[in-house]
């Protein structure tokens, strides 16, 4: 069963913003996929996504591309999803345990602008993990620094 | 450069809420294990089980004093963990800026009505 809350996370980020529109307009740059890739790469990377199945249990498989440090593909599983209001997922990367990341994000309409709150909670990191993450074929995710920084998903 | 196993092991040590509580504790001044103890309403055995895997983690460290054995935080490696956490939270900030920049181009292409 996919969890909704790591009851016991190793590492846990928290953000909030204030975007300028109102939360279906938001909402909607997380659940289209030719939204979604514009602007969740990390800066300098692009992104494209090979599957992405928005529904509750849907999963999605995508990949950040970077000339100098290659490709980062990762999947993950839809585990919550309110539109305008709601959206949790899971996230792992190839070679590394399943349902590494929990991202849980909330909309809250404050009248035309939206409030959104990321809590990103990383449930798993061993040794046995960093080897899992740095063995992948690609070269991608040689240390938890780059995984944390490039591959916050 | 990749976390190092006692790294790994400093992100399991804080991850346990009464750890985390010790740590603050810890910030302004070293502490006895009593004086721990008293401040999160654990028992003794319980509070040294905890420092014992701070210790272990090399998150704090211990000296005698007298009669007490006096508690301290070890600076690095919880630098390297909060070092962790401010790039994963740059990642989202960038990310936030490029959504708001999304939305603004997309306000302009589709005016809404």
């Amino acid at each position: 069963m996919t969890p909704t809350s790591f009851a016991d996370p190793v590492a846990k980020v928290e953000l909030e913003r204030v975007f300028d529109a109102p939360p279906a307009r938001v909402f909607e740059a997380w659940s289209r996929p030719e939204l979604w890739s514009r602007w969740f790469p990390p800066r300098g990377f692009t992104m494209t996504i090979k599957h992405m199945d928005f529904r509750v249990g849907g999963t999605f498989d995508a990949t950040f591309h970077n000339p100098e440090w290659g490709d980062g593909p990762f999947s993950g599983t839809y585990v919550e999803i309110v539109p305008g209001e709601k959206l949790v997922w899971t996230a792992q990367f190839p070679h590394g345990p399943e349902e590494q990341i929990l991202t849980t994000v909330t909309f809250e309409d404050l009248g035309g602008k939206t409030r959104v709150q990321v809590v990103q909670a990383f449930r798993v990191l061993t040794p046995e993990t960093e080897e899992a993450v740095g063995g992948a074929p690609t070269g991608w995710g040689q240390s938890l620094d780059k995984l944390g920084e490039y591959l916050a998903a | 450069m990749p976390l190092s196993a006692s790294e790994i092991d400093a992100f399991v040590a804080i991850a346990e809420p009464q750890r985390r509580k010790i740590i603050e504790l810890l910030a302004p001044r070293g502490r006895s294990v009593n004086d721990i103890a008293r401040a999160l309403g654990l028992g003794q055995p319980q509070t040294s089980k905890h420092l014992k895997v701070l210790k272990d983690a090399g998150l704090v460290e211990v000296r005698v004093a007298g009669q007490q054995r006096i508690y301290t935080l070890v600076g690095q490696p919880l630098a390297r963990i909060q070092a962790w956490a401010a790039a994963v939270t740059a990642t989202w900030h960038d990310r936030f800026d490029q959504l708001d920049a999304l939305l603004v181009e997309l306000d302009q292409e589709e005016p809404t009505p």
